[in-house]
């Protein structure tokens, strides 16, 4: 099954840094809309959405510095990976992956800029 | 996955299963293989056996044909006969607002035409428009036969022709829906008459075909690319469908949850969306969203993959970035779901919420915008030749990026405040779909019109169609910015003269009749007779990509051999290439069986595997599109009999074309392939491309599902009185005996599967026959549990979604039930046999997925109410 290929031939792993951010944001959104609705606890709500980011960027880090030795652009500085190789195949995956967890970063700093100036769920 | 983890106590004293034939032979072929002459009359023999084997049925049984050149076309036209229709319901609008006080249509009229032009521009044409282009190029790109299933193909067609005439026909009738395109309750379940049933059955039964659509171009994509295109190889166009496949998958079953519950409602008086009964109307906000804003990039992303694949032509180069451009279709897939309440900014939702979609909508713009640099980066380094495709690209990167930017103003939630509901959303979103698809889908028809119908369009029209179109837009939608900063709201049907509106809006009106003059002169040059022309050129703007080589004139095999593949660019970087595909040098070049074949290859690096044989014309996805399409539309007018007979007679026909043309034993177990392979014929589980399907329609199945358990949480975060206090619960015991027996069911289909690998054929039909019974217990403890203690659906939103989780757990079981019974008469028949068991696979993986359902239902319905 998928989670069994190596990384190096997988596009589950290729995606994993987004998918971070997608399950970061629908907790941060679920958590939200429940203690706001039933409790009103605006603070509460934003220490559990900083202590989801932290947990988050550290998760998409350690992806990014798996992709980011994958794609091992140091090693030539190459970045058009194009042909039929195994090692081309690696390098781009790797590229990608790497790529999409800068935007990932990025996504879910983002999300997390509410919860440092809005202070209050109304 | 639990198969791999037997006792193995067990496994020691079963008999062996039965291994699988494994390809044999050289992969990947040497120069020197490649560079071995074919003698030529073998070549001539076998492209007859092809031909034949390829031939599309002519006279009144043409419309039988599957293959994908013909599918694909009556698809794309028909979605453009769609565009068309409801384009002229835009102009219809545009002259009553031309001048204020107007009279030329109803208020009634007015509503109708602003909702199936919106509906109809969405479902009737732009998602399909994508479906059908890619139907009918993607296996060209690739160097395919066909698309893995082609009568899936056929079928999907079928289906949205019906549903496109019967809901844009319910115009003609005056009974269209009224409430817009996205169909706000309380006004649309309160709507009288038919026009919400049709949107909502209608469209729903389009979805369907939309989906189908959505998992034959995922698994075309990833099993179906030609030996050694690896994934780092693929043509930019194959990555977007893939990801817009995805997108699909996950963004489209919400939408049909919602309808289900909205249909439920408008039906059967349950009240979901009735907040006098506990329901809540925001929660279909919520669900249509979910759906309405991937929505959007699921139709940006497959026209900006058309400019991806014409931008490297133009500029006589590599694409700039490939690496960025699969990073921005891939982050924007994934970004695009996070954005949805911002078309809820005004519904107070808590503040913070608000700038969480704030924040993602700002954060999707890094992705979409890296693509566009890439364009341009490629453009700048290239040689560049203004091809009259390009013409079109580049108005769309113009157009696209006005709407772009006044997106970003729009995401933030204090300005969209102001404008929400008027006309520079119009604006804004009109920019968004027209740069963003209309004009790189005309770019895309100019530049691959020589290969799909070996003609060119013309050079001179499609010029004067271009500055029309771009022209007339701009006149149209650029004043419509004013306008709504003056404060005109959407969906009036007149206005007061006098507050500024009237020249704005005449001049929007004049704008638009010269947009609809640019898209006549294209349609003419479309559809124009072109019997005097000479054939096109062969590449005609010297592309590198392998729909280039396709044949002149037109040959139905789609490749007289499929290639080997080393190179982004084969007709580029790849001497000699052309020749040895024309002459039958690689794959499969020969159709011995006189069977219709294609090759599939591993996922990643695409290493040969099977030769798959696909189905040819058949009458039958027509047949069960006609009784599909009953089993929706007699609903509309309360025919349930009527509705429950065309489905049981859409299933049988189903089985029937399953039956007589899927998973065949074959002749022999591997063939000869070509170049010294030896490829099995006959593949099971998740080397088969219908393992593949199972597992993608099952994702999007289990988000539909998801979507209805959203709502449980959803009415419990929403509303104080959710359970309501001293509600009836389901019966426990009952649902206790259901979770037990479907598990049970579960459990014996995968062991009869285990059992039928190991030769104990008896053995295998009494655990399928057991779990068919055990199902068909599940279905009745099921019911039960929510019978017993008389939850009565219509009194309260809450037993009226536990009724619903039980009706669509229930519906599932079916199908399950189905499946086991059907492997248990292919067992009797000999089609289902040790080595030949894909459709036990099947089964057993679609039961994986029914048993996560089942469990989640009960859990849901049993323990959950007790325990909030």
């Amino acid at each position: 099954m998928f989670w069994r290929q190596p990384r190096d031939r997988s596009l589950w792993h290729m995606i994993l840094a987004p998918t971070i951010w997608a399950l970061h944001f629908v907790l941060v959104y679920g958590v939200t809309a429940v203690l706001c609705a039933k409790w009103d606890a605006a603070d509460l709500a934003r220490l559990t959405i900083f202590a989801s980011t932290a947990v988050a960027l550290t998760l998409i880090v350690a992806v990014g510095r798996g992709a980011w030795r994958q794609w091992d652009y140091l090693d030539g500085w190459d970045d058009i990976h194009d042909r039929p190789t195994d090692n081309h195949r690696r390098r781009f995956l790797g590229h990608v992956g790497f790529l999409l967890s800068l935007v990932s970063t990025i996504g879910v700093i983002y999300v997390t800029l509410p919860a440092v100036f809005v202070e209050t769920c109304r | 996955m639990t198969d791999h983890s037997r006792d193995a106590g067990l496994a020691r004293r079963l008999p062996e299963a039965v291994t699988q034939p494994e390809p044999v032979g050289p992969f990947p072929p040497t120069d020197e293989m490649l560079a071995v002459p074919v003698d030529p009359a073998l070549s001539r023999e076998q492209a007859d056996r092809l031909k034949q084997a390829w031939h599309t049925p002519q006279g009144w049984r043409y419309l039988s044909a599957v293959n994908n050149t013909e599918v694909g076309v009556w698809y794309s036209m028909t979605a453009f006969g769609f565009m068309l229709a409801a384009g002229v319901l835009a102009l219809l609008m545009r002259v009553q607002l031309a001048v204020p006080e107007n009279d030329f249509l109803s208020a009634e009229r007015f509503n109708q035409f602003f909702t199936m032009h919106g509906s109809a521009m969405m479902f009737l044409f732009a998602v399909p428009m994508f479906e059908a282009i890619s139907i009918l190029l993607l296996p060209a790109l690739l160097g395919a036969r066909d698309m893995p299933f082609p009568r899936l193909s056929a079928y999907g067609y079928w289906c949205f022709l019906i549903g496109g005439f019967f809901v844009l026909g319910s115009v003609l009738f005056g009974v269209a829906p009224e409430g817009g395109w996205f169909m706000y309750p309380p006004l649309s379940t309160e709507a009288e008459g038919l026009g919400p049933d049709i949107w909502l059955l209608g469209l729903s039964f389009i979805e369907v075909a939309s989906i189908a659509a959505a998992v034959e171009l995922i698994v075309g994509t990833v099993k179906c690319r030609p030996p050694g295109m690896r994934i780092n190889l693929m043509p930019l166009y194959a990555w977007y469908v893939l990801v817009v496949g995805g997108m699909i998958l996950f963004a489209f079953p919400p939408l049909i949850a919602g309808d289900f519950l909205f249909e439920l409602q408008r039906s059967f008086d349950w009240p979901f969306f009735d907040p006098e009964r506990g329901g809540d109307p925001l929660l279909w906000q919520h669900l249509f969203w979910i759906f309405g804003h991937p929505e959007v990039y699921i139709i940006f992303l497959p026209s900006i993959a058309v400019a991806a694949m014409i931008v490297p032509t133009a500029a006589r180069r590599p694409i700039m970035g490939y690496s960025w451009i699969v990073l921005s279709a891939v982050g924007t897939g994934f970004l695009s779901f996070g954005l949805w309440v911002h078309h809820m900014f005004t519904t107070g939702l808590p503040m913070l919420s608000l700038g969480f979609f704030s924040a993602a909508s700002e954060a999707v713009v890094i992705p979409t915008g890296v693509q566009l640099f890439a364009f341009v980066a490629t453009l700048i380094v290239g040689r560049v030749k203004i091809i009259l495709p390009m013409l079109w690209i580049a108005g769309a990167l113009a157009v696209f990026t006005a709407g772009g930017l006044t997106g970003v103003m729009l995401a933030l939630a204090p300005f969209n405040w102001q404008v929400h509901d008027t006309y520079f959303i119009v604006a804004h979103l009109h920019y968004t779909l027209f740069g963003g698809m209309v004009f790189p889908i005309i770019g895309g028809v100019y530049y691959f019109y020589p290969s799909i119908r070996k003609k060119k369009l013309s050079e001179r029209l499609g010029r004067w169609s271009f500055w029309l179109t771009f022209t007339g837009f701009n006149i149209t939608f650029l004043p419509m910015h004013l306008t709504g900063l003056k404060g005109m709201p959407r969906r009036v049907f007149t206005y007061p003269g006098d507050i500024g509106w009237d020249w704005l809006n005449l001049v929007s009106t004049l704008g638009a009749f010269v947009v609809a003059a640019g898209i006549l002169v294209f349609a003419w040059d479309l559809v124009r007779p072109k019997g005097h022309q000479p054939l096109a050129a062969r590449n005609p703007w010297n592309g590198g990509t392998l729909e280039w080589s396709h044949d002149v004139p037109a040959q139905a095999w789609g490749v007289r051999s499929v290639p080997y593949v080393r190179s982004r660019y084969p007709l580029w970087d790849d001497p000699g290439f052309l020749e040895r595909l024309d002459a039958g040098r690689f794959y499969i070049p020969d159709a011995p069986e006189g069977l219709r074949e294609t090759i599939v290859t591993s996922a990643i690096d695409a290493r040969p595997q099977h030769v798959a044989r696909i189905t040819g014309p058949s009458w039958s996805p027509m047949v069960a599109a006609v009784f599909t399409g009953g089993a929706f539309i007699f609903p509309t007018f309360k025919w349930y009999l009527a509705a429950g007979i065309s489905g049981a007679f859409a299933v049988a026909t189903v089985i029937y074309w399953l039956w007589t043309a899927t998973a065949r034993v074959p002749e022999a177990p591997t063939k000869d392939a070509g170049l010294g392979l030896r490829l099995p014929t006959y593949v099971s589980g998740p080397k088969a491309p219908g393992w593949w399907a199972v597992f993608i329609t099952m994702l999007g199945d289990a988000t539909a599902f998801a979507s209805l358990v959203f709502g449980v949480f959803f009415y419990w975060t929403a509303r104080p009185d959710f359970p309501p206090a001293g509600a009836e619960h389901a019966d426990l015991r009952a649902v206790a005996a259901a979770a037990a027996a479907l598990t049970l069911a579960w459990a014996t289909t995968l062991g009869a599967r285990e059992l039928n690998r190991r030769t104990l054929r008896r053995a295998a039909r009494i655990l399928l026959g057991a779990g068919a019974a055990l199902a068909a217990a599940g279905i009745a403890a099921l019911i039960l549990a929510v019978r017993l203690p008389e939850m009565d659906p219509t009194s309260h939103v809450y037993p009226a979604i536990m009724w619903a989780l039980v009706v669509w757990t229930v519906a599932h079981i079916g199908a399950g039930l189905i499946m086991q019974l059907y492997c248990l008469a292919g067992s009797f028949a000999g089609r289902l046999t040790p080595r030949h068991d894909a459709d036990l696979w099947n089964t057993t993986l679609f039961w994986h997925f029914l048993v996560v359902t089942c469990l989640v239902t009960a859990a849901v319905v049993g323990l959950l109410p007790r325990a909030l």
